[in-house]
């Protein structure tokens, strides 16, 4: 008994020490102000988010849907799930008739990889990607009777990849052959994304020719956007396979998978090395960058935030008081939703002014 | 008030009466830019690079992958078919390419044609065309491109280009084994040179049509199967597996090409395999003179347009573009030197197979027609060309001579009617001054007033204007008429007899009928007219016809002149002489000598004489012939438009007015009245 009472003492004791250490430190970083400058730099974030677009069909394009696929298969690795990637593919290359290789897409010319295996689930295809596809989707105004799968279902906690390739010139994107999103456009429809709160924070990424005069008209907050060439350049593909025929993959989409390929799902590479991995010497086009509108930096946010869905835990010792609710709380009596009735009458409103004769 | 028959404007504007003044000076001038125009754009700052404009193309990024057994596939096929040869002289071994067709397990099929020829009494001809098809393995069959080769028995005068079967079979069987194809491919062995081809293609086309049996010259049946609209087609003929270069043919019927692109595309394909290709290419000669950049741009120039100018095709390819197919032919030569050669036998066509491959795969990109380069250009070298914009200039500033002549006759008209009619009434006063009489003067004077106030005599002009484009039309229309063909002749005297008759008649036409006053002055202005819109119709569509049949008869119609006071005779006798030369016939007779003496200099001057005027009648038979089988409209151009002009130039040139007698026989003694005012002005000159 007496050997019980001197352990829960002890407990106690050791249980006030901790509670009292941890209240001292809590006040020291309030006071502070880097604690703010850490909470600021700490995401917030609750889930990811991909929308990965190439909006060029054609078969000598074939480099654009494999720059997407690439994107994709990397942040499907790196843990955002089907269901919460859209994919949009302007063109069927995988099933060309030109295509000696039936079925598959390589995006590299020693064919490692078939980046259109067998778990590649496309939301939009074909003729489905259009600008008015797009911005439905980004904005959530989607058609009465659009597929969950097709709808981006994105909240206020969310971190958005958006990627773009395809061929693009001063201030458009091309889709298909026949219509094209402009910078406007796009700064709109993210606009409004962050008026409906359907992000948290948004990464804005493009890989077409002239890219960085499609982020010039953002002005919506925590955007971080980066572009495969500078207003007036062209982005360039990296390499052919001569045994289609074809140019396999954009110059700035390989660096950045060569990256992405070496990070993993707890690595601590962060998105500002990340904005760095094609410089000119490599690109031949100036990689642009657009952090103006973004408040954090981006050398201390990890890579994961936007390609992975790693969510942020914290470990917990404090109690925390749950009090469960009991069924009562819910369940309403009949009888006060009887007296909340209100009685009313209903009065007609005479047809025809028949008090004026009277 | 319109501005054109606005009095105001067309008679008394004396910027108008001081350019009139000058008209020969400016036409000149503007003859002279036309002409240097031209040469110009042989200079390389003038022209541009060419360059491939589709991108679905992408010609050589990949590798080929025809390897060293279908060369041997090719030898070996080649071997079979010179045993073939021996037992077909002057056929073509069909049973033995069909079962090649079938044996690399294409879809094969038989293509049979009859031409009834209509000349000297009626024959016909029959003929027959192999080809198989192979489908795309993935796609439905709503596109092809063709690959053909022309056979030729050994009989043919033609150069022997036998080889070209076993090649286009060796490329067939390996296209066979490929997954790859997005288009039907076509595999067309055709005979009797350009009838087979065309043929086929009207066949491929037209073939369900129900055709007038009784009127059609070459009935081309039906096909067995299709492989849906046609792309591209490659022609191919070469004359040996060993080759020395390769001459790259694109000018086709009525003077078309294929699009830039294509041509760009081969040239650049062939560069990679390291075959040497050009436009017009010829045997590598020894340097012994180096002509200067523009010399050498300037004479590839010409040859271009002297070949398109004809109208024929000088390959079967040039059918393909009536059907807005676009197609050229890769014409190897025998290799003539056989010392330190690179490759041996065993291996000596594979580059030219993995051309084709190359070529056929660039095809297969395609993902609509050849749309985005140019279809009107002129080449000048085998990486630069002209673009029609550029070109056609030339040619607008030499019509334009004919056309601001025209205006600058018709806004003087008025006055030089009046002087006209004056020298008419003048002398008729003075000679019937002396006789008595004055009951018929009015009448006499009322006569020319009213001529004259009606205006012109358009009715008369109208009526001879009519008559010359009917003679023309007569041209074209006569020698195909039954109770001509049923003469035992044959067709090239024929069509020279009629043609000469009518020549003839023409000849003697403004020597019969005398228009009247102020007639050939508004002759001479719808002549111009007349002449300049059918040199730019023909200019666009044929650029090279247009521009040398320019070239050659401005200078004539900047001469002509109608009015007697303001020419020399000798200027008019020599106006009258050129005329005569330029005459459609003489022409063409001159053409043939001179390719004849180019041909046979050997020969002697009265042989030679007789040798071209033979060849001349042969030549506008085959100018009929090509007019109603294959649609070339040369025949039709010098028949229908350039006699009835040369007709109308050479009334124009003779100036036969009506004498003076006609009017002064009848004609009383008059005191003319006052003249209104801007004709009295006029007078005075």
């Amino acid at each position: 008994m007496n050997e019980m009472f001197l352990k829960l003492v002890s407990i106690v004791c050791i249980f006030c020490i901790c509670v009292g250490g941890g209240s001292a430190s809590n006040e020291d970083t309030s006071i502070l102000p880097e604690g703010y400058v850490d909470a600021t730099q700490r995401s917030t974030h609750t889930n990811n988010w991909a929308v990965l677009v190439d909006a060029s069909r054609f078969w000598f394009n074939y480099r654009h849907v494999a720059n997407v696929l690439s994107i994709y298969r990397s942040v499907k690795r790196l843990g955002i799930p089907d269901s919460q990637i859209i994919l949009m593919i302007a063109d069927d290359m995988a099933c060309n008739a030109r295509n000696p290789r039936p079925g598959q897409v390589y995006n590299n010319a020693n064919q490692h990889i078939n980046v259109y295996g067998d778990d590649v689930e496309v939301d939009y295809r074909g003729y489905e990607v259009t600008v008015e596809n797009f911005v439905r989707l980004l904005t959530g105004r989607t058609q009465n009777g659009t597929a969950r799968s097709k709808k981006l279902l994105s909240d206020a906690g969310s971190n958005v990849l958006i990627y773009l390739t395809g061929h693009g010139g001063d201030g458009f994107l091309k889709f298909q052959d026949s219509e094209e999103i402009t910078s406007q456009e796009l700064a709109d429809g993210i606009q409004q994304m962050w008026e409906k709160k359907r992000y948290n924070e948004l990464f804005f990424m493009v890989d077409t020719c002239q890219a960085a005069s499609l982020y010039e008209k953002f002005s919506s907050p925590n955007v971080l956007a980066v572009a495969s060439s500078l207003v007036g350049q062209d982005s360039l593909s990296h390499h052919v396979d001569p045994s289609i025929g074809v140019y396999m993959i954009d110059r700035y989409t390989y660096y950045a998978l060569e990256f992405l390929e070496k990070v993993q799902p707890f690595s601590t590479r962060t998105i500002g090395e990340f904005l760095q991995v094609c410089p000119k010497r490599v690109c031949i086009s100036t990689v642009g960058v657009r952090k103006d509108l973004y408040r954090r930096d981006p050398h201390k946010v990890p890579i994961t935030d936007f390609f992975g869905a790693i969510r942020p835990t914290r470990v917990s010792t404090d109690r925390i008081n749950v009090t469960l609710a009991n069924e009562s709380d819910f369940i309403a009596n009949p009888e006060d939703i009887a007296v909340a009735k209100r009685q009313f009458a209903i009065v007609m409103e005479p047809q025809f002014p028949s008090e004026f004769f009277k | 008030m319109g501005l054109l028959s606005d009095p105001s404007i067309s008679t008394q504007n004396k910027l108008v009466d001081n350019l009139a003044k000058h008209v020969r000076k400016v036409c000149c001038g503007l003859y002279i830019l036309g002409v240097v125009w031209l040469g110009c754009l042989a200079l390389p700052e003038f022209n541009h690079g060419t360059y491939l404009s589709e991108n679905a193309l992408s010609p050589g990024l990949v590798y080929p992958e025809i390897r060293l057994d279908a060369n041997r596939l090719a030898i070996q096929l080649l071997e079979e078919l010179q045993r073939e040869r021996k037992e077909h002289k002057s056929t073509t071994p069909h049973a033995w390419i069909a079962a090649k067709l079938n044996e690399f397990g294409l879809e094969t099929h038989t293509h049979n044609y009859t031409l009834r020829y209509p000349f000297g009494g009626g024959k016909e001809y029959h003929g027959k065309n192999i080809y198989g098809i192979l489908r795309a393995p993935r796609i439905a069959s709503t596109e092809g491109i063709v690959f053909t080769a022309p056979y030729r028995a050994p009989s043919s005068v033609h150069p022997d280009i036998s080889p070209s079967v076993p090649l286009l079979l060796a490329f067939a069987d390996f296209a066979r084994r490929k997954n790859y194809w997005a288009k039907d491919l076509i595999f067309l062995i055709t005979e009797q040179e350009q009838l087979g081809m065309q043929a086929w293609l009207e066949a491929y086309h037209d073939g369900d049509r129900v055709l007038n049996v009784s009127k059609a010259y070459l009935l081309p049946g039906n096909l067995p199967a299709r492989a849906g609209s046609l792309q591209a087609a490659l022609n191919i003929e070469v004359q040996d597996l060993e080759i020395d270069y390769v001459d790259v043919k694109i000018e086709g019927l009525n003077g078309k090409l294929p699009n830039l692109d294509m041509f760009n595309l081969v040239q650049r394909i062939m560069a990679r395999e390291g075959i040497t290709s050009g436009y017009k290419q010829t045997a590598r000669k020894k340097r012994r003179s180096n002509p200067s950049l523009f010399e050498k741009n300037l004479r590839q120039m010409l040859a271009m347009l002297a070949t398109q100018s004809s109208g024929v095709p000088n390959g079967n390819h040039g059918l393909f573009h009536r059907y807005r197919i676009d197609a050229l032919t890769i014409a190897a030569a025998k290799r003539q030197t056989h010392a330190t050669l690179k490759g041996n036998a065993g291996s000596a066509a594979v580059p030219l197979l993995k051309a084709i491959e190359g070529i056929a795969r660039s095809l297969n990109n395609l993902l609509e027609r050849f749309h985005q380069s140019f279809f009107f250009y002129v080449i000048v070298n085998n990486d630069r060309y002209i673009s029609i914009g550029d070109y056609m200039p030339a040619l607008v500033a030499l019509v334009a001579c004919a056309f601001f002549k025209a205006y600058l006759t018709w806004s003087t008209l008025d006055s030089e009617v009046q002087q006209a009619a004056a020298a008419a009434v003048k002398p008729a006063e003075t000679q019937t001054g002396s006789a008595s009489g004055s009951g018929s003067g009015v009448e006499t004077e009322t006569d020319i007033d009213t001529e004259l106030e009606d205006g012109l005599p358009y009715g008369s002009v109208l009526v001879y204007l009519t008559a010359v484009l009917l003679i023309g039309y007569l041209g074209n229309v006569l020698p195909l008429q039954q109770y001509f063909l049923e003469i035992p002749m044959g067709a090239a005297p024929l069509t020279t007899s009629v043609l000469s008759f009518l020549t003839l008649i023409g000849f003697i036409l403004p020597f019969v009928v005398v228009l009247p006053a102020g007639g050939l002055e508004l002759l001479h202005v719808g002549f111009l007219l007349i002449f300049g819109c059918s040199l730019i119709i023909i200019g666009l569509l044929n650029f090279a016809l247009g521009f040398f049949v320019a070239v050659i008869t401005v200078p004539v119609v900047i001469a002509l002149d109608t009015s007697e006071q303001n020419c020399s005779g000798s200027m008019r006798n020599l106006t009258r002489f050129i005329t005569l030369l330029l005459n459609p016939m003489v022409v063409v007779y001159v053409i043939v000598l001179a390719m004849s003496f180019y041909q046979y200099p050997e020969l002697k001057l009265d042989k030679l004489l007789l040798r071209a005027a033979t060849a001349a009648m042969d030549a506008s038979a085959y100018g009929l012939i090509d007019n109603v089988i294959y649609g070339n409209w040369l025949y039709f151009v010098v028949s229908t438009v350039f006699l009835p002009l040369w007709i109308l130039c050479w009334t124009l040139s003779l100036s036969k007015r009506r004498d003076i007698a006609d009017y002064s026989d009848y004609e009383e003694p008059q005191p003319r009245k006052p003249q209104p005012e801007p004709q009295a002005k006029f007078k005075t000159n």
